[in-house]
């Protein structure tokens, strides 16, 4: 997918983010949509694009978020990176791995995203956010992980045979 | 008789014939032929007069089909615009709802400058992330709006302005982790620091373990430290925990602001924080 399309695609997905996802909650948490799709374009792509989409998601959800300056950045960052490692796994191929991969990767961005907090100086509770909302995040968004990858499949099927910056 | 003295003669037995005719019929001597014409013609007379009918009828009935088509079609149309009129009176109502409630509680509270009893602001949008607990308002610097402003509804305190851009501002609710608000409870007058919780919820803590505190008790803030002014309603207390070990109690509260479903809120403008807070936008 070129970055024409990625640019706008991300920072639509950051907008919907912003908009009608916090209106779905369940256990108190509502989905992280763009590390969903990160980490889902990480396990088809690879780490390199798994990195540039999390540096535009990154960028995009910064923009909408009351969040430290980079801090949603270096978060998304972090998850395509992750998710591109078990793109090179021997299980690439199994159904089980996105929900994994996507589990791990809500777990990375929440940490990254409280270590960031807690070094712009913000109050962090670290065992009680990993309780309450790390952990049903990761779940939620490890639930919604064969809705999410199989989608963008389909999209990197229709839209993935180019190379990144073409 | 030629043929030419036949044609001269001709109109002469046409009206002597058409006479004749005349003077029979009157006389009723042709009654009995007519009578019988009469039979054989009245049946096939009703016959065509049915089928004229029908067909009369039936081209009346495709006028009036098309016509009640139309009629059909304008009033699926009217119906629609009418369903959608509905819908927008209604959130129209709603909205004169909350702005009704907003302004009696403007008017309650002539010491605060409320920014909102003529532009509202409208949340627009939330914090993308589980871990922090904004919101996005379509009104800002040009709106006289500023940072630390108090942001309030008809039932309370919901925030500050912890960030101010040209037409919009982010709000940091009062059930962000990183957000305390000096506190009140109303009739025991035991103060506290009101802080959100990482599920969303609130508690009021650092309250002296001498001071009583009960369930159901009010909690307002107490306009210590200048960041907020005073009265402002918070929520009412739901649990109290007290540990004998412990130098201080603390207690669960329900905020009265509905934090899921803020559309309107107002900005109290003509409020000035004293102090600007260090770590934290909305620490005291």
């Amino acid at each position: 997918m070129t970055l024409y399309l990625v640019v706008p695609f991300l920072f639509a997905i950051a907008i919907l983010q912003t908009s009608a996802v916090p209106h779905l909650t369940v256990w108190g948490v509502f989905p992280d949509v763009p590390v969903l799709v990160v980490a889902s374009w990480g396990l088809l792509r690879g780490r390199r694009e798994g990195a540039i989409w999390g540096l535009i998601g990154g960028m995009a959800v910064d923009l909408l978020s009351g969040l430290p300056a980079g801090a949603a950045t270096l978060s998304l960052i972090a998850v395509g990176l992750l998710s591109g490692l078990a793109q090179t796994s021997a299980f690439r191929q199994h159904g089980i791995l996105p929900v994994i991969t996507i589990f791990l990767a809500t777990i990375a961005y929440d940490l990254v995203t409280l270590l960031i907090l807690g070094i712009s100086g913000s109050r962090v509770l670290w065992l009680d956010s990993l309780i309450r909302i790390v952990l049903p995040s990761a779940v939620l968004n490890g639930a919604l992980a064969p809705m999410v990858y199989w989608t963008m499949r389909s999209l990197y099927a229709r839209f993935g045979s180019d190379e990144m910056g073409r | 008789m030629s043929r030419e003295r036949l044609r001269t003669l001709l109109p002469f037995l046409v009206f002597a014939l058409a006479l004749a005719g005349f003077v029979t019929h009157r006389i009723g001597w042709l009654a009995p032929v007519e009578s019988f014409l009469l039979r054989v013609t009245v049946p096939v007379q009703e016959g065509t007069s049915f089928v004229v009918r029908q067909l009369g009828d039936l081209a009346q009935t495709a006028r009036d089909l098309r016509g009640l088509r139309q009629r059909n079609e304008e009033l699926q149309a009217e119906n629609a615009r009418l369903l959608l009129e509905i819908v927008r009176l209604k959130e129209v109502e709603h909205e004169a709802v909350v702005l009704r409630d907003l302004l009696n509680f403007a008017r309650a509270q002539p010491s605060y400058d409320i920014e909102g009893a003529h532009v509202v602001g409208r949340v627009i949008g939330s914090d993308p992330s589980n871990l922090q607990r904004y919101i996005l308002l379509d009104i800002g610097r040009e709106d006289g709006i500023a940072r630390n402003m108090p942001v309030i509804t008809d039932r309370g305190l919901v925030g500050r302005i912890s960030e101010v851009g040209t037409g919009w501002s982010r709000v940091l609710l009062i059930i962000d982790v990183s957000s305390s608000v000096n506190a009140l409870t109303q009739s025991t007058r035991a103060s506290g620091l009101v802080q959100g919780e990482p599920d969303g919820s609130v508690i009021i803590r650092d309250i002296p373990q001498s001071d009583t505190i009960s369930v159901g008790d009010t909690v307002f803030t107490s306009g210590l430290g200048g960041n907020l002014p005073r009265q402002l309603l918070i929520g009412q207390i739901t649990g109290v925990e007290r540990k004998d070990y412990d130098l201080y109690q603390q207690a669960s509260v329900e905020p009265t602001v509905d934090f899921g479903r803020l559309e309107e809120v107002m900005v109290i403008t003509g409020f000035a924080p004293i102090e600007e807070p260090q770590n934290s936008e909305l620490g005291q």
